[in-house]
């Protein structure tokens, strides 16, 4: 019951992370990494929150690096 | 395709098969609901809303595992296979309402996280009829969620069609963990053994069609081309191939598909850059290779998809020589443009 209860606890950290990053990807990231996203709707970016909750880190990365080409 | 993203790529078509999913889940639902009351007026309405979504849910997941096979069996259930990801989330949509209600209804009202309970409470995995079978059905619907979650042709894009594909093959898994769930959960809690006569049904069906379409696609797959001439296979007769259609032929494990457009023939690789959709099984419409899963176009003569679309499948060169096909298996370039072959009558 312990190992769940940690297991459970570091899944909703890792939720929590993800929320906050969601809120600054579909404000701003998603067009940095995806040209497709320049003038998508709303509702697009509201579709993808759950998701960018779930892969953050991966987005995250890509991110980081559409940056670093960016300022290359 | 890469265009700009919306939330939902609504057509006319998608917009018919969304009202028709809707009619059938609420004539589904009221009907399970009203002839629930009618022979168990105790029944409450937590009890309803579980087994009315839950029947449905899976009713649903047969049918969605079903339109492949069927699909590769007979083109005419291809309209099933076009919008089949709202079939999904539907399906997910159900799926959670019955988990949300089942989570609240046996572990939300104690002092225990309910997950932390529903994964904890019950430790019988010794026990055939003691099974935590809640279990087996929460990891289903983990399943389900990171598939509705990664629906959107976004995820598609961002994770690779290879990474997205195998992501989404995991709906067997999540398949076997509800038959189970089902199974188990009915040892349980009825004595009425119609629950696992359906679900036994259900699965000897999809089995079945699954296994009939890989015998159909392996018969394809496993024809030998004898003839070969400077690197070219002859393949079938001109007349064999109907006009803005296509034939499929598996040569050196490639699928190539020859299509007949404006008395000319176009050799491209079989694959849709979407979802690996069969190009071959599509058809011409406004002087583009559409595919048939999805409607995703390629120009017949280069393989590109008309501007402002990005993707690009492989092309092949073809001739004709007496009325005859000959196909060169080593691909172009994805998006080359090759002149195609000249019919004459």
């Amino acid at each position: 019951m312990v190992i769940v209860s940690i297991i459970l606890i570091i899944i909703a950290i890792y939720l929590a992370a993800g929320f906050v990053f969601a809120v600054a990807f579909i404000v701003k990231g998603v067009t940095k990494i995806d040209e497709g996203a320049h003038g998508a709707t709303w509702g697009f970016r509201l579709i993808i929150i759950p998701g960018t909750i779930v892969f953050w880190p991966f987005l995250l990365n890509k991110w980081i690096r559409a940056s670093k080409t960016k300022e290359e | 395709m890469s265009a700009s993203y919306a939330a939902v790529g609504w057509n006319r078509q998608k917009k018919i098969y969304d009202w028709l999913i809707a009619g059938f889940c609420t004539s589904y639902l009221v009907l399970f609901i009203s002839l629930s009351l009618v022979f168990n007026e105790q029944v409450t309405f937590e009890t309803l809303l579980i087994r009315s979504t839950s029947t449905l849910a899976v009713l649903l997941l047969h049918v969605i595992l079903a339109i492949g096979p069927l699909c590769r069996l007979n083109k005419k259930f291809l309209p099933l296979l076009y919008n089949r990801r709202h079939l999904g989330v539907t399906m997910f949509t159900l799926s959670l309402v019955h988990g949300s209600f089942g989570i609240f209804q046996f572990h939300a009202l104690g002092n225990i996280n309910p997950i932390l309970s529903l994964l904890t409470s019950n430790t019988n995995f010794n026990s055939l009829s003691a099974f935590p079978f809640q279990a087996l059905g929460f990891l289903a619907l983990v399943i389900f969620f990171l598939m509705a979650i990664t629906s959107h042709d976004f995820w598609l894009h961002h994770l690779s069609p290879k990474v997205w594909k195998t992501l989404h093959m995991f709906v067997y898994l999540a398949y076997f963990l509800v038959v189970m769930h089902v199974m188990l959960g009915v040892i349980q809690y009825e004595s009425n053994p119609v629950f696992v006569i359906i679900i036994f049904a259900g699965a000897t069906t999809l089995v079945t069609l699954h296994l009939l379409s890989g015998i159909k696609e392996r018969k394809t797959d496993n024809r030998q081309f004898a003839l070969q001439q400077q690197g070219f296979v002859y393949v079938c007769g001109v007349k064999d191939i109907e006009n803005s259609r296509a034939k499929i032929f598996c040569i050196d494990k490639e699928r190539i598909a020859v299509y007949r457009h404006e008395n000319k023939l176009f050799a491209v690789h079989n694959v849709c850059k979407h979802q690996g959709g069969p190009l071959g099984e599509g058809k011409i419409l406004d002087g583009c290779i559409t595919c048939p899963w999805h409607g995703y176009q390629y120009l017949p003569q280069n393989g590109q998809s008309p501007p402002p679309f990005r993707e690009k499948v492989s092309t092949y060169d073809v001739k004709i020589v007496d009325n005859k096909v000959w196909l060169n298996p080593a691909a172009s370039a994805e998006g080359t443009e090759r002149p195609g072959a000249e019919i004459k009558d």
